[in-house]
């Protein structure tokens, strides 16, 4: 990022991560404080997080917690349940049963709690049809109630390099500059925690360095990032710890770090870990 | 063409089950059906305040009607699918991705919402009539010839529609030339020779008089601008890049007196923006209801004169609480899901911009009331408009949230609506007709429409969204 990064000082929440919009029209002021406790203090927790479809069980049993200052990356093959991880922690769904805190707070209770203090990238990019790059940045900023949002917006738009696109309605953005809107709004508010799903998908190899250089800086700042993603080269690459979901089952958590002391690489673990659960 | 054919078929049952959930949605058209049985047994009540002719007369208005409701999504039906199901993509859509000409696929779209919506809607309507007509006297070829008729009243909706949409396509110069010419053409007959048109629909008098000339006037009339839209169909709808000046954050602020300042500006900046404040306007509002007057007016024996006002006012309440509808067509839940919004924020802040826009049918009722000389029951129906207006907008978003558009074809939905609301209709349609002044206590419907509207934020707060 550059010198005057969106992302907020380290360890500190800014005022607009905190609050609602509700709260903050009415005047109530909560005390949230991201400098708070020592590292390795959980910040995401899910305990036997399960989640049914009807009959199928898209999430089964799910427990983990995610330290401060982690880049967690939860890693599995298409419809292994990560994106439904995601929306229980973020609480977009709720659980069949199991229970998550998420700094502090029961997303399945508190949702907007918790979407209040966190940025999050869903796995479609969803822009408002008929609102504009910047309009739309403009309105998280709004809603968010973050100061200087017109500086803020500015400043993302030339690190992702979409300037041009700026007044172009979202509808008519390509997948990848709407990608780049998505990460923008996600840390427009310089949030202690943030979730993100597949984030890097469509954008081209540069763009896809730039991002992973922010995202480490973001984490070396004392913040916290959990990834959803399949893209195991980038996980091995920027995660601190990873855990593997196949088929809604959980087959591993652990440090990265740990895997490649091994003498393995993330991708040959992440093949034998769900080839052996597949023939099981 | 008929494996397109029957993949469209599919595509379009497996939507509907999929979202409504696959009894709900079968039980659908056994609805429609027993609905039929049952107000057949009343045609005998009826006949004794309405001819024969006036309950023939509403049965094609409305399959007219609901052809052309179902051919108006042909006008959006492109950015619907863009906002609504996002990275999904339906064949209608895929002229690009497999070596099939755009005309080919609109044909083929055309075909499967005609025999889909037949069999959804027109059949099981005409089988439950033809089921009970022996009991209460009609004759045996009174159903066949109402199943011919009724659907050719369908296709010309549809087809008309279908052609307007096309032309909208095209340019949007067309599509308002042809609409004002069909309402020079309507009110110069109707105010200059005093001559009802209504009176005049081709399925309708083929109804009364069935003969092979009419059959071929209402052939004609639907296959004329079916294969004019055809000729004009184009896939392209002007995708270049717009370019908009910022104007979120100036809205926000004037919009400060709002509950949710930058989620009403967006509101604003969606309708103007997508074209529906003119198009849907038209489409969903202006034209059924210009219809619904159109055929009101003709049901002069049965509605008593200057009374009609007060059942225009109705019928103008319920439409116009779809304007709710067109506010949320925009996207879905998810487009807020990363925000610190919970439905209920975005539910009230839709319920104010759908306030705002009540301008519209309050201009057009005092507009109607006034040329058509019924001023005198004109505040009477401004209340009954209002009252019902909101009590149905408050049922809307009790039974359906955030997703009226494709929740309604659930048949545990449109019970649920159809047992609110219509009591609410038969008190207010007996007020009515007692004074037209007793009428104006439709405005009391604004108190439990307001404790609905509370239960109905609270009981999608605790709902997952539903996922299009």
């Amino acid at each position: 990022m550059p010198e005057e990064s969106p992302t907020g000082k380290h360890g500190t929440v800014p005022e607009s991560a905190c609050l609602t919009y509700k709260s903050r029209k009415a005047g109530i002021s909560l005390s949230v404080s991201g400098a708070g406790p020592p590292a390795m203090t959980a910040v995401l927790e899910a305990q036997g997080l399960s989640r049914s479809f009807g009959k199928v069980e898209a999430v089964r049993s799910v427990s983990f917690s995610v330290d401060e200052g982690a880049l967690f990356g939860l890693l599995g093959p298409n419809g292994s349940g990560k994106t439904t991880m995601i929306k229980m922690l973020t609480g977009q769904i709720r659980p069949t049963s199991g229970s998550s805190r998420v700094l502090g707070l029961d997303p399945a209770a508190d949702p907007i709690g918790v979407r209040g203090r966190i940025g999050i990238i869903p796995e479609q990019e969803t822009p408002p049809s008929f609102l504009t790059a910047e309009e739309y940045l403009h309105f998280v900023g709004e809603v968010r109630q973050i100061s200087g949002i017109e500086a803020k917006a500015e400043r993302w738009f030339q690190f992702l390099e979409f300037e041009e696109k700026r007044d172009v309605l979202c509808k008519d953005l390509s997948r990848g500059t709407r990608q780049k809107l998505m990460l923008a709004q996600a840390f427009l508010h310089d949030p202690v925690l943030a979730l993100i799903d597949e984030p890097l998908i469509n954008f081209d190899p540069i763009m896809q360095q730039k991002v992973k250089d922010f995202l480490a800086g973001y984490v070396k700042k004392g913040n916290t990032l959990f990834l959803c993603t399949h893209i195991l080269e980038i996980a091995e690459e920027i995660c601190s710890d990873v855990a593997i979901l196949n088929r809604g089952d959980l087959l591993h958590v652990g440090k990265t770090a740990e895997i490649l002391r091994d003498g393995k690489h993330l991708p040959a673990f992440f093949l034998e870990k769900v080839g052996r659960a597949s023939h099981a | 063409m008929l494996e397109l054919f029957r993949a469209m078929m599919k595509e379009e049952y497996r939507l509907h089950s999929t979202l409504f959930g696959s009894l709900s949605f079968t039980l659908f058209p056994v609805m429609i059906c027993a609905i039929a049985f049952m107000g057949t047994f009343l045609i005998p009540l009826l006949r004794i305040a309405a001819p024969s002719q006036d309950i023939g007369l509403s049965v094609h208005a409305m399959f007219l009607l609901m052809g052309i409701m179902v051919g108006a999504f042909g006008l959006l039906g492109k950015e619907v699918m863009n906002r609504r199901f996002g990275q999904a993509s339906l064949l209608s859509y895929s002229a690009r991705t497999l070596p099939l000409g755009d005309r080919f696929i609109f044909l083929n779209f055309v075909c499967k919402d005609t025999l889909y919506y037949f069999l959804l809607w027109v059949f099981p309507f005409c089988l439950g009539f033809a089921i009970a007509s022996p009991f209460v006297g009609i004759p045996v070829a009174t159903p066949f010839l109402l199943l011919l008729t009724t659907t050719l009243a369908f296709l010309t909706g549809l087809a008309w529609v279908f052609f307007l949409s096309s032309a909208y396509s095209r340019s949007k110069k067309i599509l308002i030339g042809t609409f004002l010419a069909l309402i020079a053409i309507w009110a110069l007959v109707f105010f200059g020779i005093g001559v009802n048109l209504g009176l005049y629909f081709p399925p309708l008098m083929l109804f009364h008089a069935f003969s092979l000339p009419l059959l071929a006037a209402c052939l004609i009339l639907i296959a004329v601008p079916f294969t004019i839209a055809i000729f004009l169909f184009t896939n392209e709808f002007g995708e270049s890049e717009k370019h908009y000046v910022s104007r979120i954050s100036p809205l926000t602020k004037r919009l400060s007196m709002f509950p949710y300042p930058p989620l009403a500006a967006k509101d604003l900046l969606d309708i103007f923006r997508s074209g529906a404040a003119i198009g849907q306007t038209i489409f969903s509002f202006l034209l059924p209801l210009g219809i619904i007057w159109f055929f009101l007016s003709v049901l002069g024996t049965t509605v008593p004169q200057g009374d009609n006002l007060l059942f225009f006012a109705m019928t103008t309440g319920i439409i116009s609480s779809t304007m709710y509808t067109w506010l949320t067509e925009f996207d879905t839940y998810g487009a807020y899901a990363c925000l610190p919004l919970g439905v209920p924020d975005v539910i009230s802040s839709k319920v104010t911009s759908f306030s705002v826009m009540q301008v519209i049918p309050a201009v057009f009722l005092a507009c109607v009331g006034v040329l058509s000389g019924s001023a005198g029951t004109l505040i009477p129906a401004l209340a009954v408009w209002c009252g019902i207006a909101f009590y149905t907008l408050a049922v809307t978003v009790y039974l359906t949230g955030l997703s009226p558009s494709v929740l309604v074809y659930s048949a545990k939905t449109l019970i649920s609506y159809g047992l609110l609301v219509g009591p609410v209709l038969l008190i207010v349609t007996a007020l009515a007709m007692a004074n037209p002044w007793y009428a104006a206590a439709a405005l009391l419907l604004l108190a439990p429409a307001w404790w609905i509207l509370r239960a109905g934020k609270q009981r999608w707060a605790t709902r997952d969204q539903p996922v299009f």
